[in-house]
């Protein structure tokens, strides 16, 4: 079964199952037992979403929320990729900097932010180091544990083959490491989603997770739906990306079930 | 001498950051011995425990209901093939939103009280939980099963003594996932909306300019979360003795 074309019966079956969950949000908006501010239809929530779709100023704001979110996963992949790589190949590098990783990982970085807010701004900077910084430990974690498993053959045989440090290094580890880089990818990118999202809602004036605090202190809960529903739409669709993009890089071994169809 | 590398950089961070204090600095900034003091004074004047009380309130029951469910639906949709097929898509569908986003919406449906806080974490917890005994179910080798099946074990008893013991190095790694989870959600809640907790005292001690009131905080929070995290990982050795200890 592709990862781009599910069988037919299982497409049914989700598109049956989301048609009971509308069918069911509707009769409870309906049946009067709610108010329309708890429960509103969902032709109000299509209207509201229609207009985010057209209104460029809203567009706008998802634009932010996604530039914040990949900004702070793409510095934390170059960085953790390369620092996972180092530990994963020398036991120095392993020794320096493993203990300070697996000490500090149990802790929420997210309670950083009011410091961060106070060395680099309330702008976007203070959001993109703490993504940055959230997505970093998972990278470094699965890369260094990717790293370790290289084949030693596959070493010795490049080596053998007078092949230089640097050469087995980009030709020989990070191909081997490849598929446990994605493997953090995947799990880093939600969390930076999350957090762009949390830090929008704490201190913010733009972003999504900033109109979905607003609609609701203003009691649009159609609109709040609808932004929320934008929301999980980008999170679907960047997680989509992230396996598209490990499925056509390593393209030896392909992503099956884990996690997705 | 591998001991003494490991000890190195870390001690070296808090020496540089110590000395550097010594120079000008904004007052936001603090060297470790002055939040090290700070934090021995708001623990003994009672200040800290009625706030890491409230954040635990919040934070464990959310986990422990999350995890819960999340295990069992997991390993339950792992071992039967009518519950996957109705129950995998909407949980593999729904993964990857952000789960915070559902905060506005539960407290319009409960209320801005602990139990809004409560119900997000819970739904945070269950998605790795569930994930991770699915996989783990699914994973069991079907090997094990058939002598099982021939040596005439009853399906329960399967389940019992075959699929569940097989399963559970990854559902404590999703576990271990989930209490992570609880913590981020716990603080990102308190911080939004509350009047007691960590997460709140951060957020209110750092408007009213208190930063040796927000250092602390912090420092709790970091305590929290190692704690949390070794009692996950003593229990696990305890209850997975028989497995090599191969995860750190």
């Amino acid at each position: 079964m592709s990862a781009r074309w599910p069988d037919p019966a299982s497409a049914l079956r989700r598109v049956a199952l989301i048609a009971v969950g509308v069918l069911a949000w509707e009769t409870a908006a309906r049946s009067g037992l709610f108010s329309p501010l708890i429960v509103p239809s969902i032709t109000r929530i299509g209207y509201q979403l229609w207009l985010l779709a057209t209104q460029p100023e809203s567009l706008v704001e998802a634009w932010y929320s996604v530039a914040r979110g990949l900004g702070g996963f793409a510095l934390a992949a170059v960085v953790g990729v390369g620092l996972g790589v180092l530990m994963g190949r020398s036991a120095l590098a392993a020794a320096c900097f493993g203990p300070i990783f697996s000490g500090t990982y149990p802790i929420p970085k997210i309670a950083l932010f009011p410091i961060f807010i106070y060395l680099f701004g309330i702008g976007s900077l203070s959001k993109v180091l703490l993504i940055f910084l959230e997505c970093l430990y998972p990278i470094v974690i699965t890369t260094q544990s990717g790293g370790r498993a290289v084949n030693r053959v596959l070493l010795w045989s490049a080596a053998n083959m007078g092949a230089s440090r640097a050469r087995i290094v980009w030709k020989v580890v990070v191909p081997a490491t490849a598929p446990f880089i994605f493997a953090g990818f995947r799990i880093a990118l939600p969390i930076a989603m999350i957090v762009v999202i949390i830090t929008e809602m704490i201190s913010s004036a733009d972003g999504l997770g900033y109109l979905v605090m607003y609609s609701l202190a203003s009691f649009k809960t159609d609109r709040m739906l609808a932004v929320v529903i934008v929301i999980a739409l980008v999170g679907v669709a960047l997680d989509r990306l992230v396996v598209r993009l490990r499925n056509r890089l390593v393209f030896w071994e392909r992503l099956e079930s884990y996690y997705a169809e | 001498m591998r001991r003494w590398v490991s000890l190195a950089l870390p001690l070296a961070t808090l020496v540089i950051w110590q000395v550097a204090m010594r120079f000008e600095h904004p007052d936001f900034v603090m060297g470790p011995l002055e939040i090290a003091r700070h934090f021995g004074e708001a623990l003994w004047s009672g200040e800290l425990l009625p706030h890491i009380g409230a954040s635990l309130m919040r934070s464990l029951p959310g986990f422990i209901v999350g995890s819960l469910v999340g295990v069992v639906l997991g390993l339950l949709t792992g071992i039967a093939r009518s519950l996957d097929q109705l129950l995998s898509p909407v949980v593999f569908l729904t993964y990857p939103v952000p789960k915070i986003v559902f905060l506005p919406i539960v407290m319009l449906w409960v209320g801005i009280g602990d139990v809004s806080k409560i119900v997000v974490i819970a739904l945070a917890c269950f998605y790795p939980c569930f994930i991770n005994a699915y996989y783990g179910a699914r994973g069991t080798s079907t090997i094990m099963v058939w002598s099982g099946l021939n040596m005439g074990a009853r399906r329960s008893q399967i389940v019992r003594k075959v699929v569940i013991p097989s399963a559970l190095p990854l559902v404590f790694a999703g576990l271990r996932v989930s209490l992570a989870l609880s913590f981020i959600l716990l603080f990102s809640t308190e911080m939004i909306n509350a009047r007691s907790g960590l997460g709140f005292l951060i957020r209110q001690s750092e408007s009213s300019l208190r930063f040796d009131l927000m250092y602390v905080a912090i420092v709790a929070v970091a305590a929290l979360g190692c704690a949390g995290d070794q009692l996950l990982v003593l229990m696990r050795r305890r209850v997975l003795a028989w497995q090599e200890a191969t995860a750190r």
